[in-house]
């Protein structure tokens, strides 16, 4: 009974922890030139890690643009101590997993451990960003898997759309523009290993690498741990900051054919001008979450709800962590419901852009955009992943104390002005990707 | 709102904070005290049979609360597949106390407080639920009560909400994975109701009138029939009266709860199924019958899944990944009410043949069969069950959704009993159900064949021509 007592008391503490000021218990420490970030959890035994480097796809530049993916799925491949197999047989005898990915700018890790197996952990995850093995035989079987995945997204017409909607909205250059997916298979087939090992060298390092710890840690014990297993790592570099992006001269209304599909997917959207950091953020976003957030949302509402023309409609800014980003309508519609369907969404933006939104509108996003940021917060993965968020944001980890009141404190007048001022319906681009009545008629598959 | 999809992890959270003892578990007017088990505790609602879990967990303020009605796709006959989950649609649609009209809807007040909130419907079951801030258990506790018996019901409701549904299937079928999976199911299962998907036949979606929705509302939407969990930071004695508050004033179903009583009859013999459509590459899948979640084999054949397909180190990513012949392998055991499918993904590498693949599926299968597996596999399974355990109770809300299948298959313990069970587990074990189970007489294999498709460069607009991007890198 007295160790229940302890327990619970514990627990209480961390309640209150996690009711309080976050920043306050935040643990952040320049270790080996990492800038690691603790966050003490009251959850038993689960630890979380998060944590990015830069080197994306955007530091392709003119070079082959599959190679930084291709070298962050060599990453656990087997380093030069020990192959993938040994490294496999060490996480999973403890149920740890390491993962990597790769983004428009950085490169990802995502771990999780029980507390005892942290020193392990780091250790491993160290040991594969330092030294992978870039072995040829794995290169070639990376270079196959690639491809293959690539080509089995192209069978989703939600990424089709999406990654037509790039190329419309940025311009040659831009770290958010894809290259055309055929580009990338060709770049996959002939990539040379010795551009991999070159650009692992260029761009990995410590410098510009956040990773955040989250959960039932020990902090000196972490700490210690990523000490012993990064020291003497050296490099590395800062994410791009390009210009905004200047407007393309892409096609207004495209349409990508895909076959047999009873779905169409549809992005209407521009480029948003704004990246999360600047002063007018948030006066959009809580905005654009009034036109297409949730099932309250004026799109749900009436395009689905009244009307039902979908099962999903929604709007969003995205893609704007590192640099200006998107404002984006994304639905689905069936081929026969498709003009009704668009007419619906670009009806319900028109009222929205024309007529702003309401004070009611506005009092209850707010609540549902704190209440949703608490709730959050309730996991490891939640919490690591907003504190990362945050510092690539720009910001500091004091961001998760500041961001409701930034929200409460937004008023009517300052969100239908951002309204006006970054949403332009005149300028925004569709895309449809499906079987598009009236779309072009297939061509036999290779495979 | 939307389905469940797969329960892809057996291993279901375990051990919580803070093992009660039935001696420890509080008891409350109204109430008759079941069990505990670990952290959670079981009473019955005198007046009605509501079956009510708690697990108070107090890491963070916010806590899940969700109502699990015992009633899925498998209560639905020709004529009403997908009438659960249409029914589950049109419970957003409100009732005279809580609507769209008098602005308290269940979605405008979850909405107007930041909840995490929705509806699964799945082969077993159909469950609401929010992860809420803990000051906002009894606002949406009212609404959530109020819809087990006050919902409107309306044909001007159902609709519009038909071709929300339909649109909900076409998307489903817009995947080649979810089209193989629903015929390797058509095809496995010939009485049972698992052969139909839990979206329903695209006819049924659009024809199934009003009348039969509210009859199969009257028939299983009553305490007796469901389960209320209340997970994480709460007060047991004030979150049992509120309970008692909005549920007890319902009375039990006024007639016995229909229960299935087809069986499926025994497969005789391997079953193999195509699916031709446009696309990039070909996916093999194999599905062997396995055992209910209830049943004492689970763990094992868990383990023996894992072993198989999960990880670098499992069998098939050796015999097929890395040999360049698949992109990945995946496993995912089923974890239901009644007899279910093991499933066995393996889509395939560029260059790969469905027929190459498929055999070496079954020569692995085979060679488990013969010579077994090696006390290391079993003990790296077994760890990673146990860590995902533990991972699982990262939350109310992973809670909830594991308590939630657990409920479904028929014994909400499994949410314990799964892991200790799991720990037992055998290379003998393993050997023995893989043997029992993965026979290819009880087999049913699925290929997807794409036949021809749109080649990336088929935008219909003209290539935009580049734009200079001042300052980028």
């Amino acid at each position: 009974m007295k160790h229940l007592t302890l327990l619970t008391s514990v627990l209480g503490l961390l309640t209150t922890v996690l009711t309080a000021q976050i920043a306050s218990h935040v643990v952040r420490t320049k270790i080996a030139g990492l800038d690691v970030i603790a966050y003490p959890t009251g959850v038993k035994d689960v630890v979380t890690f998060h944590g990015s480097l830069p080197a994306g796809d955007a530091f392709a530049g003119d070079d082959n643009p599959a190679i930084p993916s291709l070298v962050g799925m060599m990453l656990d491949q087997g380093t030069t101590k020990q192959d993938k197999f040994a490294i496999a047989q060490k996480l999973e005898s403890v149920g740890a997993t390491i993962s990597f990915s790769v983004d428009t700018q950085t490169a990802g890790i995502s771990a999780k451990c029980l507390k005892k197996d942290v020193p392990l952990v780091a250790g491993l995850i160290a040991e594969q960003l330092r030294s992978p093995a870039f072995s040829p035989e794995e290169f070639a079987k990376v270079k196959k898997q690639f491809v293959g995945g690539l080509k089995r997204r192209l069978e989703n017409t939600d990424f089709r759309a999406g990654d037509q909607f790039t190329r419309a909205v940025y311009p040659v250059g831009h770290p958010n523009r894809q290259p055309t997916p055929e580009d990338l298979i060709a770049a996959a087939e002939s990539a040379k290993l010795e551009d991999a090992k070159a650009f692992h060298a260029k761009y990995y390092g410590p410098a510009h690498f956040t990773l955040v710890a989250v959960g039932d840690l020990d902090v000196p014990q972490l700490q210690a741990a990523l000490g012993t297993s990064f020291t003497g790592w050296t490099g590395g570099t800062d994410v791009i900051h390009p210009a905004k992006a200047i407007a393309t001269d892409a096609p207004k209304d495209q349409n990508v054919f895909m076959a047999d599909k009873t779905s169409v997917s549809v992005i209407l959207g521009q480029s948003s001008g704004l990246r999360y950091s600047d002063p007018d953020y948030q006066a959009l976003k809580v905005g654009t979450a009034i036109l297409g957030s949730g099932f309250t949302g004026r799109l749900m509402a009436n395009v689905r709800d009244k009307e039902g023309l979908t099962y999903g409609i929604g709007s969003r800014m995205g893609n704007d962590t590192f640099s200006d980003g998107d404002w984006r309508i994304s639905s689905t519609f069936a081929p026969a419901l498709l003009e009704k369907g668009i007419a619906s969404a670009k009806r319900q933006l028109t009222l929205w852009r024309n007529q702003g939104v309401t004070d009611a509108e506005l009092a209850k996003r707010k609540g549902d955009l704190v209440g949703s940021f608490k709730v959050g917060l309730a996991t490891t993965d939640g919490m690591a992943g907003a504190l990362l968020a945050a510092v690539n944001r720009g910001l500091d980890v004091t961001w998760l104390d500041e961001y409701p009141k930034k929200i409460e404190s937004l008023t009517t007048v300052e969100v239908n002005a951002a309204i006006r001022k970054y949403v332009k319906p005149e300028t925004m681009f569709l895309i449809k990707a499906g079987t598009v009545p009236g779309g072009a008629a297939p061509t036999p598959a290779k495979n | 709102m939307k389905q469940k999809t797969l329960f892809a992890s057996l291993f279901v959270a375990v051990i919580a904070a803070v093992a009660l003892h039935a001696a420890d578990a509080p008891k409350f007017d109204s109430y008759s005290y079941v069990k505990t088990v670990g952290a959670i505790s079981e009473y019955t609602l005198d007046t009605n049979g509501l079956t009510v879990l708690l697990m108070p967990e107090h890491s963070s303020p916010t806590l899940t609360f969700m109502v699990t009605y015992r009633v899925g796709s498998r209560n639905e006959v020709t004529g009403t597949t997908g009438s659960t989950h249409i029914l589950e649609h049109l419970m957003f649609k409100g009732s005279p106390n809580f609507n769209d009209a008098k602005g308290n809807s269940v979605k405008q007040f979850l909405e107007g407080i930041g909840g995490n909130y929705n509806a699964t419907t799945w082969l077993d079951r159909t469950n609401y639920y929010a992860n809420i801030g803990s000051e906002h258990l009894e606002g949406y506790m009212a609404i959530e009560a109020d819809r087990m018996r006050n919902l409107w019901l309306r044909d001007s409701d159902r609709k519009p909400e038909m071709t929300v549904v339909r649109n909900e299937f076409e998307r489903g079928e817009n995947s080649p994975f979810q089209a193989l999976i629903k015929e390797i199911s058509q095809a496995a299962y010939v009485a049972h109701p698992y052969h139909h998907d839990t979206i329903g036949w695209r006819s049924d979606i659009e024809n199934v009138p009003i009348e039969k929705l509210r009859e199969f509302y009257n028939t299983f939407y009553w305490p007796n029939n469901a389960t209320v969990s209340i997970i994480g930071d709460f007060q047991p004695a004030a979150a049992m009266a509120l309970v008692n508050k909005y549920y007890g004033a319902y009375p039990r179903a006024p007639h016995p709860i229909p229960q299935l009583y087809t069986t499926e009859p025994a497969q005789t013999g391997p079953r193999h199924v195509t699916v031709k459509r446009a696309g990039q590459l070909g996916v093999v899948a194999v599905a062997h019958k396995i055992p209910p979640g209830t049943h004492a084999d689970f763990a094992a054949i868990s383990v023996l899944s894992s072993i198989l397909a999960d990880g670098k180190n499992s069998r098939l990513y050796h015999a097929l990944t890395d040999k360049n012949l698949t992109t990945g392998v995946q496993n995912v055991a089923f974890f239901n009410h009644d007899p279910s499918l093991h499933f066995l993904f393996a889509p395939l590498a560029p260059g790969a043949t469905h027929e190459q693949v498929e055999k070496i599926i079954f020569e692995e299968i085979e060679k488990v069969k013969q010579d077994g597996v090696t006390d290391t596999e079993v003990q790296a399974a077994v760890a990673k069950s146990l860590a995902d355990s533990a991972y699982q109770r990262d939350g109310s809300f992973a809670i909830a959704g594991n308590l939630n299948e657990c409920i479904a298959a028929g014994d909400w313990t499994l949410f314990y009993s799964v892991e200790e069970a799991t720990k037992k587990v055998t290379a003998a074990d393993v050997k023995r159900v893989a043997n029992e189970y993965f026979g290819a007489d009880h087999s049913t294999a699925g290929w997807f064949v794409p036949t021809a498709s749109a080649h990336p460069s088929m935008a219909k607009a003209a290539a935009p021509k580049p734009a200079a991007q001042p300052g980028a890198k």
